[in-house]
């Protein structure tokens, strides 16, 4: 397969990509890093990747030219798909950062965590199907990693739905748009089912074994 | 409320794990790459590693196999040992570390922790604490893999990180570890009034330990050796959990 189609998988300095640059070897997708958008494969999906604070994110999207050319690459039908911190920034916005506006590409203000819970909310929690999706299995309760202290709301169109104190969303998705809430590269099994599930959906699935031919 | 999670403990010297009684006669159990994938098979939900020999000169070793478990696990991990600035915990994160521990370095200078929290989140700083009960005194702090006592309360010590902005408590009863007679539930139950996440460590022996330590307050737990010598497999040990009623990964 050649770089044309790969997984362009945004470097700017807030996410752990060697984790999910280890999911998608054991997948066997091809993927690329792109800390500017001419680096970003010709097609195929980008990840938008992110763990921090949501203000330093976006300047950092900023600065390297990713803010603004992402709706664009969306508008002309690039898959894109955000990761925990990544999946916030979809979001119209935060309340960790008021003042700082999210892209928009998903509807809804991120709002933090709690009362009552431990935050941030840490650890393995269960994962329970609101929606059906034609890119998604059913998780049926199926247990993913989170390490967040904001989350979205659920709504009608919230795919899949998580519980910390309340109910939230743990994977939304609009046209070609998608966000996972969890870590599915630190979600074992469950987590590479998802990843690539929704990647082969976008368009990227591993090459199948060559059938020797006679 | 998030999933009990079962954490094996992995101590790793020159970028080898390996086994030994009080860092005495150690044992080679092999690269951190080869355990930490088969933990994960298991069904382990976390791992820690700490380095027991950490130096400024194996840092380049240690970040090799850093690496090299980040690529592998599809679980998260913590690295320990060494760590007492906060470039030493930007390399392991860098590496693909999920969060680091700190233990004697944060006891002489508690602004290391205030550092980390910082600069990374505090989901990304594990507090470990070593006690020792004092039949006078009560519980307290033990620096240097336990062979040097502190006058330090250990609860005081507790309550300081929490607001210093640990995200996490690994706390190990030395009076217990061991010995297999099973957690420190005194200690458990004191520690887990602090609103972050505990992990219990020292004294697992049997499946019922692992039951009491989380019935008294700890959110995770912590062991070597049984799962070392596949003593108690985790989906054994996790499967005894869910039939008590607590809520695992399965």
């Amino acid at each position: 397969m050649s770089d044309a189609s790969a997984i362009t998988l945004i470097d700017y300095d807030a996410g752990n990509l060697a984790s999910l640059e280890g999911a998608l070897d054991r997948l066997g997708l091809p993927y690329l890093r792109a800390a500017t958008p001419d680096q970003a494969a010709l097609e195929g999906p980008i990840v938008l990747p992110g763990v921090g604070h949501f203000e330093a994110a976006q300047r950092s999207l900023r600065e390297r030219g990713w803010w603004r050319v992402l709706p664009s690459l969306v508008a002309e039908g690039r898959p894109l798909l955000g990761i925990c911190l990544g999946l916030q920034l979809l979001a119209e916005g935060s309340e960790e950062a008021p003042r700082a506006s999210g892209l928009g590409l998903l509807p809804g203000i991120v709002r933090r965590l709690g009362p009552g819970v431990k935050v941030p909310h840490m650890g393995w929690s269960q994962v329970q199907q609101r929606r059906a999706h034609p890119g998604l299995p059913d998780p049926n309760g199926g247990w993913l990693y989170f390490v967040h202290s904001y989350a979205l709301a659920p709504t009608v169109e919230t795919i899949f739905v998580a519980e910390h104190g309340r109910p939230f969303a743990a994977v939304e998705a609009r046209g070609n748009v998608m966000g996972f809430q969890p870590h599915p590269e630190k979600s074992g099994r469950a987590g590479l089912l998802l990843l690539q599930s929704s990647l082969a959906w976008m368009g990227v699935s591993a090459p199948q074994p060559e059938v020797p031919c006679n | 409320m998030p999933a009990k999670r079962i954490i094996p403990c992995l101590d790793v010297k020159a970028g080898r794990v390996v086994k030994g009684v009080q860092f005495k006669d150690l044992r080679d159990l092999g690269h951190p790459v080869e355990l930490a994938r088969r933990y994960d098979a298991e069904g382990a939900d976390e791992l820690v590693f700490l380095d027991i020999a950490a130096s400024l000169e194996n840092r380049g070793t240690r970040e090799a196999w850093v690496r090299d478990v980040a690529h592998e696990l599809s679980i998260p991990f913590t690295v320990g040992g060494g760590v007492s600035r906060v470039e030493d915990a930007r390399s392991l994160l860098r590496a693909g570390a999920d969060k680091v521990a700190v233990n004697t370095a944060a006891a002489l200078r508690p602004a290391l922790v205030s550092e980390l929290a910082d600069a990374f989140g505090r989901q990304c700083v594990v507090a470990a604490v070593d006690v020792k009960r004092d039949p006078d005194l009560g519980w307290r702090v033990f620096l240097k893999g336990g062979t040097e006592p502190t006058p330090r309360a250990a609860l005081d010590w507790l309550c300081e990180l929490n607001e210093l902005g640990a995200g996490e408590i690994l706390l190990t009863s030395m009076d217990r570890d061991g010995t297999g007679d099973g957690f420190d539930l005194q200690l458990l139950e004191q520690a887990s009034r602090l609103p972050i996440p505990l992990i219990a460590s020292g004294g697992a022996g049997l499946e019922i330990h692992f039951l009491e330590a989380l019935e008294h307050g700890a959110d995770a737990v912590l062991a070597a050796t049984l799962f070392h010598e596949g003593t108690l497999p985790i989906p054994r040990l996790k499967a005894y959990l869910a039939q008590n009623d607590l809520s695992v990964r399965i």
